[in-house]
């Protein structure tokens, strides 16, 4: 009876080690892949994974000499960093800056790419219509230290082509302060992202509108519906997919900007000591804290502030927009 | 036969009018870099000058070309471009062309290894401390091999490779090749279409990188080209006794201002030049980036 047990399960585990033997051997056969591929892991691990760790960091006491150990050895302080965060004097205005920004940029330039792929597909000369488009997206492959450059040369008070003409059209008396009054900074942001990057994000509902069936509209102008019609009835319904696609990843990085990003940018370039009260956001007080300052774990807890809203967003519009729309990214 | 109607005429010239309007205001600017680089320095200071040189002159590049300091930054960033492309290139392929194995035990495990860090970041201060344990502050290698496996290309790589039809690779092992042989001697040489779209959207990025040369580098012979512009932005937003600096440039009439213009034009002409070649790429690229998020 026992011996038959046993050769049971001799003979049931067979194949289980067979296969087991097989996938050695899978590997083994495999070795040169499986290598590249670990190659490729320890290269993400080291520069995507450690650093998540270090996240730690916003609920320790970490000094910087420390090194990596420290972020795992250090004692623990709770949440003593967010608290002094919370309790800054300029705690209001940074995020109130980080908001509003965000918001802004969001309201203004999210239906400047559908506007402008709309009128792309407007142009009936091809010529025209390749022109202009390729221009348009230009400035998304330069970087924003030249984009900044270029701020400051047309928006200079003394000599700044903006502002001469400005004057020469009798608009304004005295030269305005762009980049030297806080007034101007909410404003500057949002344009000058648009500038960049709306030709960019006009090239995804551009390939969308394209691939909307032509009889459609030919239909519709059968039955007398005119360009503005055809454009409303037709067109925007066809590219609904992807604007609520499009908006939800918006939304998703709305504290770094939404679509057009470069929020951190426009800050820290764009920034000073004279336009601080309106330019300072969650992103560049940490950077100041963080690596001019020396508080790392500080910083750390301000970035750490930042990342969770922005997961909240992200689940937040997604789980709006499955509700009314029924289009959702997961 | 499509008959023109008011409506349509209306349309199309409104269209037609803010389309020229954009491309105007997108293109002016780096038109006005252009023709102040070749004008004179302490002339362009005057102000007035919008569609053409008043005092032409090659100086500001005589200049840039001669200071040490600027041709010094134009070789780093030149350099980082390449070699950062050149990385990027080999480490991301050679771990896609793993990936892309065909029966690859543990892919999906290897996979989920890499969607998860494209999702997730610990932020700048613990990726300084990581930089900072590793020794790579204050070296050439912090601009090139952090972005060593680019997650982005790395999923358009794995794609690329599945296409590549399966016979080439069994033909060669037939006859003895490893692995190892396959990937250099084959696939790398077939995947020309694919190597050359990441070259130029990596070396675009490392060319405009400035974040890393202003946080993790703190030395002359380091600094980019985007750094040396991103000097002179934040002198000039700040109120400067010009009255200096003109003196300065009294003989040369290269000043500060026309100096930067030049590096500007310097920075954005390399990518002007490469601009077709890109757009031949991105529209596909946009598309997998925006629904991979």
């Amino acid at each position: 009876m026992a011996e038959l047990t046993k050769a049971t399960v001799a003979e049931r585990a067979k194949p289980l080690r067979a296969a087991k033997r097989s996938i050695w051997r899978e590997i083994v056969k495999q070795k040169y892949a499986h290598l590249f591929v670990l190659t490729g892991m320890l290269i993400v691990f080291v520069f995507n994974y450690l650093p998540m760790f270090g996240i730690l960091m916003a609920f320790k006491n970490y000094s910087i000499t420390s090194g990596i150990k420290g972020i795992f050895t250090s004692e623990w302080v709770g949440l003593k960093y967010f608290k002094e965060f919370v309790g800054a004097y300029n705690f209001d205005l940074i995020v109130t800056n980080t908001l509003a920004i965000s918001l802004l940029k969001l309201v203004f330039t999210f239906p400047v790419p559908i506007l402008l792929a709309i009128m792309f597909n407007e142009v009936r000369l091809q010529f025209f219509k390749r022109f202009t488009q390729t221009v348009s997206y230009f400035p998304h492959f330069i970087s924003w230290i030249v984009v900044s450059g270029l701020l400051v040369i047309f928006l200079s008070s003394n000599s700044g082509i903006v502002n001469d003409l400005l004057k020469s059209l009798g608009l304004v008396d005295n030269a305005l302060p762009f980049l030297s009054s806080p007034n101007y900074f909410w404003g500057l942001a949002v344009s000058t992202a648009m500038w960049k990057e709306a030709g960019w994000w006009a090239i995804i509902f551009l390939a969308a509108i394209s691939g909307l069936n032509p009889a459609l509209y030919d239909a519709a102008e059968m039955d007398g519906a005119g360009r503005l019609r055809r454009i409303w009835h037709i067109t925007l319904p066809g590219i609904r997919g992807t604007i609520v696609v499009v908006l939800i990843l918006a939304v998703g990085s709305l504290l770094g900007g939404g679509l057009v990003g470069s929020n951190f940018e426009q800050s820290y370039l764009l920034g000073n000591a004279m336009n601080n009260e309106r330019s300072e956001i969650l992103q560049t007080y940490a950077f100041k804290m963080g690596l001019a300052q020396g508080r790392y774990a500080y910083a750390t807890a301000i970035d750490l502030l930042q990342s969770i809203i922005a997961v909240i967003l992200v689940f937040g519009s997604n789980y709006l927009s499955k509700k009314i729309t029924k289009n959702s990214l997961f | 036969m499509h008959r023109r109607t008011v409506e349509d005429r209306v349309v199309d010239t409104v269209n037609t009018g803010l389309l020229l309007l954009m491309a105007l205001v997108t293109m002016y600017p780096f038109y006005y870099l252009i023709i102040i680089s070749f004008n004179n320095g302490l002339d362009s200071s005057l102000g007035g000058i919008y569609f053409w040189p008043r005092a032409f002159t090659l100086s500001n590049y005589e200049k840039f070309l001669s200071d040490p300091k600027w041709l010094m930054a134009f070789g780093v960033s030149g350099l980082r471009t390449v070699v950062g492309a050149a990385i990027t290139i080999f480490f991301t392929c050679l771990t896609a062309y793993g990936l892309a194995y065909r029966n690859l035990v543990f892919q999906k495990v290897y996979f989920s290894f890499f969607i998860i860090a494209m999702y997730t970041s610990g932020g700048l201060i613990p990726y300084y401390v990581v930089l900072r344990s590793l020794g790579l502050l204050n070296t050439f290698w912090v601009y090139v091999v952090p972005g060593a496996v680019t997650i982005f290309f790395l999923v358009i790589a794995v794609s690329f490779f599945r296409e590549i039809p399966p016979e080439m690779e069994e033909s060669a092992r037939i006859d003895g090749a490893s692995d190892l042989t396959i990937f250099f001697r084959m696939i790398l040489p077939v995947s020309k279409p694919l190597i050359a779209a990441m070259g130029l959207f990596v070396g675009v990025g490392q060319w405009n990188a400035w974040m890393d040369s202003a946080y993790f580098v703190n030395k002359d012979g380091l600094r980019t080209l985007t750094y040396r512009m991103m000097e002179v932005i934040n002198q000039g937003m700040m109120p400067t006794d010009l009255a200096t600096a003109e003196r300065a440039a009294a003989i040369t009439g290269v000043t500060t201002f026309s100096i930067q213009v030049t590096a500007m034009v310097i920075a954005v002409v390399p990518i002007l030049l490469v601009y077709p070649f890109l757009q031949k790429y991105f529209v596909q690229g946009i598309m997998i980036g925006s629904v991979k998020g």
